[in-house]
């Protein structure tokens, strides 16, 4: 297990400064961010000695080996536009998206598991339709209408919740249910697919034929085995959440990388990127290794 | 007992959710929600509009204060200044004043502002209204101050106005975001969700209303708007026009902002007056202004009312696309190639309903005969087109452009616009150059009159540009607060000038 670890770590590795190689030289592509960090009427002086200042004046080579040579040290750069440790920022801002996206992701696989089960238990019925429709609906529906809408409607016509921001359990709730909506839709038709299919296995009928309760037979038998594919699917998706919540995080005012993500690309913030990028594939990572061992504990067959 | 626990524990949550979200705060403290969140709080980047909004004649304030109304210098932590030649002002600085730190505020303490702003040890966006500019500061005693220039400085104390005093104890050598100055308000925190600013015991002034000031930031509009609505929030300085729909708590007002097209002067057929003068006249204004809000102001020129050297008297082109066409007719007569495409850029997001406006004066100008395509970019290709060097493979272009100038003087306009070294122009005339350069070493009515002329010649004999709109600005803000933005709001929002009905 150790060393099935340790190899994906070393693969990771490989990864992850092929990817940071990518992001340098194409956020550099983006011009020259005293443009942006300049007032608009700067002086040509000023612009050069901006550049002077935050090493980018030199080629884009000699730029690509200083910052190599300064990763060997942990040294991540400076955020242009927050003056201090760019890792420091995205660090700072990783656990908010972290948080909301354990939140909406176990709930979402939870609420995905038992409605997908009791739709393909009774195949066709009412309830089945439902649920197609409103995973269907939850996962197709852009996240910003959601959000827009539950603010007017709960927020803004009822009062009921917050209109952003963080600091009381209220503030949650609207960002999961807008975050965990695609997710759930998703997966629930996955499980209910998987679920139809392993009810109709001779193992099942076998446990129906010893009398073996129904409620068992769907929950004990039928949803572990159906449970692979639906841990490979809840996976990617768990990913996407972590870099993927840009939405939810800009509308709600959620202090989050996926935020801080986008606006440091806006604002040619090159090595705040570089550190978002950084954090979010080592949680990639992370997740990912995660999932493999899962395997392992629910198929008896998988080892590594 | 299990489902009873969960329950309880889950009702207590919501419950305690609910207490933090409906507190109550403090009549003396106000939410202000901007939209961006600042970048950093160095003082010397007041000019960008969220640093300045939470810091200017906040936290640190500037030697001198322009007037909104007159666009004149006012004293601020200066008191009076005199002009002992052309390029040597003397300043009297006011007394009793102290640093949030404890620090004295005197002329060593000034001296060290200026340095530090003009050292280029960091990156200081105010210096870029100096230009070129070489200071040197000499403490005369305690409370005078002298400062010299290396060339002739007419309007120093305007200029002033940018100049942040902060405590000497600042470093001088890198940006900070605990920044230390002599306002009524200090710095309480600053993190990733939120600045708060606590009135200062020891301020020189008036003590202000408010005790205390949060600023957080929502990128859209109609949540800042909500947040205002449902008392969340006690005031926005900025919402979308769409946004603007409740007459009791949205106020508009005249920003300091001009929005007009560039005329790449540099090209055929745009290098012929009659083209740029035809460009002007086939606009239907009125038409257009439905896209900018009923109380917009056609712009004539590109600086607002009460900034030095507006013409009042200056008129706006008229729509007549009957001359526009003779005018075309006219130039290809003369063998000016009038059927060549002119690229006209917009910028994606430059105002609400700016695209729309760029679609409707392209096809006014189809309309008219003139061979007009529309490119929209994002802001960082469309500033490749705004500055010099400009992209070389461009051909004959219109630029969509706004332009922002609340610092009481032509100044800061006529130069980079219309000069041939000015950074946005496209324009070489030499003898616009030292008429330039005229206004700008010239005083009092004398500089008035110089760049009034100049926006005359630019508008109604070389029709440099196509000045469209001076754009309105509206703000949110809740029933117990009492305000008014005016053209300064963009980079400043005085704590001290709020007042608190209950």
């Amino acid at each position: 297990m150790l060393g099935y670890i340790g190899r994906r770590a070393y693969h990771s590795v490989i990864s992850v400064i092929g990817l940071l190689t990518l992001v340098f030289f194409l956020t550099r592509l983006t011009g020259d961010p005293s443009a942006l960090y300049l007032p608009l009427d700067s002086s040509l002086e000023a612009r050069q000695a901006f550049a002077r200042l935050n090493g980018l004046d030199q080629p884009i080579y000699v730029q690509f080996f200083q910052y190599l040579q300064n990763l060997m040290s942990l040294d991540f750069g400076q955020s242009l536009r927050q003056n201090r440790s760019a890792i420091d920022v995205a660090l700072e801002a990783f656990p908010a998206t972290l948080k909301l996206a354990l939140v909406a992701m176990t709930l979402a696989t939870v609420l995905a598991i038992v409605v997908g089960a009791l739709a393909a238990a009774r195949p066709r019925s009412l309830f089945d339709r439902i649920a197609g429709l409103v995973s269907l609906a939850g996962a197709s529906t852009p996240d910003f209408w959601i959000a827009i809408v539950g603010i007017l409607v709960f927020a803004v016509g009822l009062g009921m919740l917050p209109t952003s921001g963080t600091g009381t359990a209220l503030h949650w709730i609207m960002p999961i249910v807008v975050l965990m909506l695609r997710p759930f839709g998703l997966l629930v038709q996955v499980v209910r697919g998987t679920m139809i299919s392993a009810l109709a296995s001779p193992f099942i009928k076998t446990a129906h034929a010893k009398g073996m309760k129904r409620r068992k037979i769907i929950f004990g038998h039928a949803l572990r085995n159906s449970l692979l594919p639906v841990i490979t699917v809840a996976g990617d998706l768990a990913t996407g959440l972590i870099n993927g919540a840009v939405v939810v995080e800009t509308i709600f005012g959620w202090p989050g990388i996926g935020k801080l993500m986008i606006d440091s690309i806006i604002q040619r913030d090159f090595a705040v990127v570089q550190s978002t990028i950084l954090v979010t594939a080592i949680a990639i990572f992370i997740v990912n290794i995660a999932i493999d061992l899962l395997y392992a504990v629910l198929d008896p067959r998988i080892r590594y | 007992m299990e489902n009873k626990s969960v329950r309880v524990i889950a009702g207590a949550m919501v419950v305690a959710g609910w207490a933090g979200y409906a507190a109550a705060q403090s009549a003396s403290e106000i939410k202000i929600v901007l939209p961006e969140q600042p970048a950093n709080l160095e003082p010397c980047g007041t000019i960008i509009t969220n640093v300045g909004q939470i810091l200017s004649r906040n936290v640190v304030e500037p030697l001198t204060i322009i007037d909104p109304k007159s666009g004149q210098p006012t004293p601020g932590l200066a008191t009076e200044w005199t002009q002992s030649d052309p390029n040597t002002w003397q300043l009297k600085l006011r007394e009793g004043v102290k640093f949030q730190d404890g620090a004295a505020f005197n002329a060593e303490a000034v001296k060290f502002s200026i340095e530090r702003m003009t050292g280029g040890k960091l990156t200081c966006s105010n210096i870029a209204k100096f230009g070129d500019a070489k200071l040197t500061v000499t403490p005369i005693d305690d409370l005078t101050v002298e400062i010299k220039s290396d060339k002739p400085q007419p309007i120093l104390p305007t200029l002033l106005s940018v100049v942040m005093i902060v405590s000497p104890n600042t470093p001088a050598d890198k940006a900070v975001n605990d920044p230390v100055g002599t306002g009524p308000f200090k710095l309480s925190s600053f993190t990733p969700q939120t600045v708060v600013l606590e009135a200062f015991d020891g301020y020189w002034g008036e003590k202000p209303a408010i005790a205390k000031a949060s600023y957080v930031w929502r990128p859209e509009s109609s949540i800042r708007a909500a947040m205002v609505e449902t008392g969340e929030a006690d005031l926005t300085p900025s919402i979308a026009i769409q946004d603007a729909t409740n007459p009791e708590t949205d106020f508009a007002y005249l920003n300091s902002e001009t929005t007009a097209i560039r005329i790449d002067a540099g090209f055929a057929p745009l290098d012929d007056v009659r083209i740029r003068k035809a460009l002007n006249l086939a606009i239907d204004w009125d038409g257009l202004a439905q896209l900018f809000g009923e109380d917009v102001q056609r712009a004539s020129q590109m600086v607002v009312t009460g900034i030095n050297g507006h013409d009042d008297k200056l008129a706006p082109w008229a729509f007549d696309a009957e001359r526009a066409r003779a005018l075309i007719a006219e130039a290809k007569a003369a063998g000016v190639p009038v059927d060549t495409e002119i690229e006209l850029i917009g910028r994606n997001g430059i105002y609400p309903n700016g695209t729309e406006a760029m679609e409707a004066m392209m096809a006014m100008w189809q309309d008219v005969g003139l061979n007009v395509k529309l490119t929209m970019l994002d802001v960082n290709d469309w500033l490749r087109y705004l500055q010099k060097p400009f992209p070389e493979s461009r051909g004959p272009n219109l630029l969509q452009m706004m332009h922002d100038n609340n610092k009481g003087d032509a100044a800061f306009t006529v130069p980079i616009f219309y000069t041939s070294g000015g950074s946005y122009s496209t324009f070489n005339d030499a003898g616009l150059d030292k008429e330039v350069a005229d206004a700008m070493a010239a005083t009092g009515g004398d500089r008035t009159a110089k760049f009034k002329a100049i926006f005359a010649k630019v508008h109604d004999e070389l029709a440099v540009d196509i000045p469209m709109f001076h754009m309105i600005g509206y703000t949110r803000m809740g029933s117990r607060l009492e305000w008014k933005p005016d053209i300064t709001t963009n980079s400043e929002i005085p704590l001290a000038n709020i007042g608190v009905k209950d």
